[in-house]
This record gives structure tokens, sequence and C-alpha cells, in this order.
């Protein structure tokens, strides 16, 4: 899968769970103070991800990625 | 007869349902089947049958009679997912389904549904992630925003303080501790049947010192006292002055119904409640329960990752008496 693709799903992915729009969403965004997201949304978040790409990640590992652009690097570790 | 005995006994009389996520651990296995043999409360395990089983076998625990519940295999489940979706509405069907077959999330959604009075976890997952699950599943009550815990202290004399929060918020603003005093005073009712008496601690008594960190407090127990008026809320106090009524006297000239006689003890921040938890153990020798979260619609119940069978039991009892 092409860099650009990942990163185009998982911006739909935050755009639908967190509901903000795409345009907001920079690589460097950051979820909760730049996204507005809650803590508990973290969870959402990551099964989201999951869902999308049809993986599974370590869960405590994937619940401590702060930023868009470092949860693109975390579901590429699994897409290889 | 030690506090903890007494909510056991009085648990029983309740005996309710309580879901265990973390079904395949040894100590929620045993802790299990003794909650079962001594009718204390009816524990649900959750996971797959055969491998309950083995570990049980293993370790030679009688869980005959306690109900597994494994979550793809449940006839309710689309309704449990449905349910989510009502709670959570950005949320897809597909993820939603992939979330409810966590542990975790599934427990949440049985408390939510009412098949079950509470969940208990904590021995596998973090506290941040019970607490997570537990906001996306029973939510919080109505007034209140955020998860928080206390502790029950139980002193060598008998005397019993609630102290909180000692263990989730690190820096709850005033909103935040007005909210703490409010569910812990709820807890203390719960369990103690007694009235709670609630109050602010602060390094300053009643504006004896000023500062930004006692005007938090100031305005915390403005918020509660207009927020929660079923309760008895003052302050801001130093520690002597809520508990002890000879300087309650002296530095308290108005009249109040806490001063020298606070059976609930709300700190500033978490640096001061931890601390001050870990000295009554230890200095004064009082036995510790906890921390016990709060805040959620239903109870839910977090353990620590290192807690013995005898730990779980008792907060098992505890959670019970919160329903």
């Amino acid at each position: 899968m092409e860099d650009k693709e990942i990163y185009e799903r998982v911006v739909k992915v935050i755009s639908e769970v967190l509901g903000v729009d795409k345009e907001k969403i920079k690589p460097e965004s950051r979820f909760v103070e730049d996204l507005g997201a809650e803590s508990v949304q973290s969870l959402e978040l990551v099964a989201a991800f999951e869902n999308e790409f049809d993986i599974e990640m370590e869960e405590e590992a994937a619940l401590e990625v702060k930023t868009v652009g470092k949860a693109v690097e975390f579901i590429k570790q699994y897409l290889k | 007869m030690k506090l903890i005995e007494r909510f056991i006994e009085e648990a029983k009389k309740l005996n309710r349902k309580v879901v265990f996520p973390e079904g395949t651990d040894e100590r929620i296995i045993i802790a299990a089947s003794e909650l079962k043999k001594e009718k204390i409360a009816q524990p649900v395990l959750i996971g797959k049958r055969e491998e309950i089983e083995k570990v049980a076998e293993n370790i030679k625990a009688d869980i005959s009679e306690i109900e597994i519940i494994n979550p793809e295999e449940v006839d309710y489940f689309d309704h449990l997912v449905s349910l989510y979706m009502e709670h959570r509405k950005n949320i897809k069907k597909s993820i939603a389904e992939k979330l409810v077959k966590r542990p975790l999330i599934f427990g949440g959604m049985l408390v939510a549904s009412g098949k079950v009075s509470t969940m208990v976890a904590g021995a596998v997952n973090t506290t941040a992630n019970v607490i997570q699950s537990a906001a996306l599943t029973v939510g919080y009550l109505p007034e209140i925003s955020s998860a928080s815990s206390f502790f029950i202290m139980a002193l060598p004399d008998g005397r019993v303080f609630f102290y909180a929060d000692c263990a989730v918020n690190i820096t709850p603003d005033e909103n935040q501790l007005a909210e703490i005093a409010y569910a812990t005073a709820l807890n203390y009712k719960k369990l103690m049947k007694d009235t709670p008496k609630v109050a602010f601690l602060s390094f300053s008594t009643k504006g004896s010192a000023s500062h930004p960190l006692v005007e938090k407090v100031q305005k915390a127990v403005e918020i509660a006292r207009e927020k929660y008026k079923d309760f008895l809320f003052d302050g801001e106090f130093q520690a002597d002055t809520a508990i002890v009524e000879s300087v309650a006297k002296r530095k308290v000239k108005e009249v109040s119904e806490v001063a020298g006689k606070a059976n609930v003890l709300i700190f500033p921040d978490l640096n001061a409640g931890n601390i001050a938890y870990k000295l009554t153990q230890y200095l004064a020798g009082a036995d510790a329960y906890g921390p016990i979260l709060q805040g959620f619609a239903k109870p839910v119940s977090d353990l620590s990752r290192g807690a013995k069978v005898k730990d779980i039991i008792g907060t098992v009892a505890i959670t019970c008496l919160q329903t």
C-alpha cells in the first residue's frame, strides 16, 4: 500500500470517529489538543484503524500514539 | 469485626451479579469460585470456556457452577452492539462490533444493559483502559463528567474516613474537585449508611492564607454547595481543623456542621491525596481499601495488577454495595 493511501485512509477514519473535517487533520495534529479527542475515544480510534486496515494492533502501545503522523507510522508496521 | 468483613456480609445479602472480563486470570478464577461458594456475589467470567476451564483445572479451582460468557457466542451480541451505537453516535457498526467483542467493553455493555450489576477488572488491564472502557459503555452519573477514586481508611480505633482523590486525577480543577467531593459523599452514604460530612482540605483554614491554590479549593466548596445541595460541604480547612473538634472550635468562627467532624476528606491534588493515604496507612496503622473507582452511572471497579485473591473479593464486596 502506498504511503499516500495509508495517510488518506487514516485521515478518513479520524474524521469519522472524532467528527472533525478532513481539512483540519494534518500529520502534526495531536488527537487530544488539536483535534479535540476525549481520552475515551482513543479506544474507538484503535478499533477503527484495525477495522479499516484489517489488522490487530498491540493495544497498550497503540494507546500511546499521540499524533496523526505517528499513527500512520504505527499502522505501517502492521502492513508490511 | 473488620470493616471489610462487614462489607462482605452486607454484599451477601445483595448477592449481585458481577462480571470479570479477565476470565482466564488465575486470581480471578479463584476469587470467582470463592465468591460463588461463599454466596457473596454471582460471578460471570468472560472468555472462551475451554481456555478458562483449562486454567481452572491447573489450579484446581471449582468453576462448575460459574457462568462463562464468550462475547462471540451470545445471541444478544447484536443487541449490545446497537446499544453501544446509541450512546456513541460516530461509531459505525463494523467498528462497534469490533469494540464490543473486547472483554472490557463487552463487560461494560453487560453492566450498561442491566444483564449484570457491576464489573471488576484491572488484574491484567491498565487502570486507564478500565476507566475508558467504563466511560464508553456505562457512562457517568448525571452531573459527573469524569472518573475519580476514593480510599476507605479504617483506623485501629474504629473510626472510618473516606479519602479522595488519591489515585486518578493528578491536578483536578475546582469543578473536578467539586465532582470528586460529590461522588465520594454518595459512596460514603451508601457504604457507611451515615451522613457524609465533606471537608475540602488545604494548607489554609477559611482564608487564613491567600494563594491561587487556596482559591481553587474555596471555589470548589462554592461549586459543590451550589450544585449538590443534598450534602454537607465545607472548607477550605487544614487537616486538623477538619477532624479535631477542639482545633475546629478555635480556628473556625462560623457555625459549621463539618469542621472538626469531617468523615470525607477531599485533597486538593494527587500529591496531597496519595501521600496522605499512605501516611495514614503506615503511621497510624489504618487499613486502606481502594482505590475504588467512582463517578460511573453504575459501579465499575479497578484492581491493581498485583491484586491478590483476598483484594479481589474485598473490591467485589465494596463494588456490590455501590449498586
